[in-house]
């Protein structure tokens, strides 16, 4: 009888293991999203989470579940909503109305839905005029009317292939997007046809930018930059970086700021195709874009650290630990920078222009 | 304990990549190879086990062994006594045909954080993956092809049929992990055999839980379970060791 009871225990034990590696939305199981209005920050770590940017206080939470789990930074409409993609078993793209709270729940009711995807939303929607640009991780970019007023959206749909994991950019005439399957996308503004499709070599997990030269930029786990002409897609690779590059650079002028993952940080100048200054190596791989602050660069590490990095020559002025790990891009806010990390008890800290800590976020319950 | 079990993972990791790299990038086929690798690994285990079962079913002939079954019909304490008496006598082990599907545990476990990390559906996943790689030049790889035949490897599996979602796999797990279990389980006809009893409960909760594993999780992990169960039965068949009396029902009672 002994012998059955430790079989049976055994086979339940394992059952619980492996289900343990699945289940609900849990703090800390991929990184979460971050996006503000300028009064609210609005974070994504299983559930959604608004928080007043002024004393760091939950105002509400619309709970995630083992259907809708949601890791996407929202996107945030011209006229308030808050839309979030889960990646749960549910992939739902859903409008939060923030101003609109059921008083019940104390979280806010949803102003529409769209349903079409078939796959997880891991990157954020990109609003342009009256129009939604979500990419999806089933290749797709689903086009979105912001203002036809319906509850239950319809999509026109740009099959481009691959994980679409990045927000995508334009430039008023062309949507560029960039996907796991090595390739970059330009499709035409208005028409939504594919203008040109150009292969990287390497997975590109962050958005393309634009230069001050006009030209596009793109960083891919063939960690190389490379360069393209946004009319015909024509490229070439113009620094070939230690490992990775994961993270979306931040434009400056003629200056792109980026990390890979070996943590090492660069400041390249587009106009004379060189590095400004001999990379910085903070503490810890880098995924997070760089913040341009007024006065200097903020890097966030894989180790926990904020780096304050001078622009001039990449000379590190001061450095804070805010703990666990950072791979989220951190949100500036007014004077203050938002930073969401991993493992740590909170889920947000608000540092000042010197990296002391004004508030942290905890979920309340 | 944490560092070992990530080392394991990143040893399947790694051949499961060498395997899709060299196979043309196909997921699906590459944990099929990976799975044959593992019963090829596990092979010991399982003539032990198969040994296991011989032993056991020839012992149903067993005078000594027909004889205390009949004395201590009623008293089941004493009846247990007696036959833990045979088994060591004989050098039996009851429980050597079940400990190498207990084995499977730790490999199954194994097998899905592989999958889950190789096809990375997370940023955090492909982070990880990029620490787990030790082949050279895998950035080209990276990230796997997940579709195989009409699954993504990634998910669970259904297939709709007139509007239902039906979990083919999840079906097909449960019915060739049955069979497995049935076709190497001992034929018994004695009232009161802790294995036989012990085999019978296995053949009714492995092919339960695995099909619960199969609709819940990635649907690689089911290519795993049933190329896994398939080669068992072809194994046990081609060796002639396979009961298909078994799978007959009430065939043992007839007898």
């Amino acid at each position: 009888m002994r012998k059955k009871f430790v079989l049976v225990s055994t086979i339940l034990l394992g059952a619980f293991l492996l289900s343990a590696c699945a289940g609900g939305p849990v703090h800390g199981s991929t990184w979460p999203g971050l996006a503000t209005d300028g009064n609210t920050m609005y974070l994504t770590d299983g559930s959604v989470y608004a928080v007043n940017l002024n004393d760091g206080r939950q105002l509400w939470r619309y709970p995630g579940s083992t259907k809708l789990i949601f890791y996407a930074p929202p996107a945030i409409t011209p006229d308030g909503l808050v839309i979030v993609g889960s990646a749960g078993t549910d992939y739902s793209l859903i409008a939060l109305n923030p101003s609109d709270i059921n008083p019940e729940t104390r979280a806010p009711f949803e102003a529409w839905k769209f349903s079409g995807a078939r796959d997880r939303w891991v990157a954020a929607p990109l609003v342009a005029g009256d129009k939604l640009f979500a990419p999806n991780s089933d290749g797709n970019l689903y086009i979105l009317d912001l203002q036809d007023g319906r509850s239950v959206k319809d999509a026109t749909v740009v099959e481009i292939s691959g994980r679409l994991w990045a927000q995508p950019t334009t430039d008023g005439e062309r949507i560029y997007v960039t996907s796991l399957d090595h390739s970059v996308t330009a499709i035409d503004a208005n028409t939504y046809d594919i203008l040109w499709r150009e292969d990287l070599g390497g997975a590109v997990p962050g958005s393309a930018v634009l230069g001050g030269d006009g030209m596009l930029y793109v960083g891919s786990l063939a960690s190389q930059l490379e360069r393209f002409d946004p009319v015909t897609g024509a490229h070439q690779p113009v620094l070939d970086a230690e490992n990775w590059i994961w993270s979306t650079p931040a434009v400056e002028g003629d200056t792109l700021y980026f990390g890979d993952v070996d943590g090492n940080f660069y400041s390249f100048n587009t106009a004379t195709g060189s590095l400004n200054w001999k990379p910085v190596k903070p503490d810890g791989p880098i995924t997070a874009s760089p913040l341009i602050r007024e006065d200097h660069i903020l890097v966030a590490t894989e180790s926990g650290s904020i780096f304050a990095v001078s622009r001039e020559n990449g000379r590190v002025l001061w450095t804070v630990e805010v703990g666990g790990k950072i791979y989220t891009t951190p949100a500036p806010a007014g004077d203050l920078t938002i930073v969401a990390p991993l493992e740590t008890e909170f889920y947000l800290s608000a540092l000042d222009a010197n990296g002391r800590q004004v508030w942290p976020f905890t979920p309340e319950d | 304990m944490g560092q070992i079990w990530n080392v394991f993972i990143a040893l399947f990791v790694n051949v499961l990549i060498w395997i899709y790299d060299v196979v043309g990038n196909n997921f699906g086929l590459a944990i099929i190879l990976f799975t044959i690798l593992i019963r090829i690994v596990t092979w010991p285990l399982n003539a032990q086990q198969m040994k296991g079962a011989a032993a056991m079913q020839e012992l149903q002939s067993d005078k000594d062994w027909q004889a205390i079954q009949k004395k201590y019909a009623k008293d089941k304490e004493k009846l247990a006594q007696e036959q833990m008496r045979v088994y060591r006598e004989k050098g039996i082990n009851p429980f050597s045909s079940c400990l190498p599907t207990l084995i499977q545990f730790p490999i199954i476990i194994a097998l899905y954080q592989s999958i889950i990390r190789a096809l990375a559906t997370t940023q955090l996943d492909l982070l990880k993956l990029s620490r787990s790689i030790w082949l050279p030049n895998v950035s080209e790889l990276i990230p796997l092809n997940s579709k195989f035949l009409w699954m993504d490897l990634g998910h669970p599996e259904s297939v709709v049929i007139f509007g239902l979602a039906i979990p083919t796999l999840a079906l097909i797990v449960a019915i060739t992990t049955y069979i497995q279990a049935k076709l190497t389980m001992p034929t018994s006809t004695t009232p009161g055999d802790q294995g036989a009893a012990m085999s019978g409960m296995m053949s009714i909760y492995m092919p339960l839980l695995l099909g619960y594993f199969a609709l819940t999780f990635a649907s690689g992990l089911s290519v795993y379970f049933i190329t896994s169960n398939v080669l068992g039965i072809v194994q046990y068949a081609m060796q002639g060791k396979a009961n298909w009396r078994n799978l007959i029902p009430g065939a043992l009672k007839k007898k």
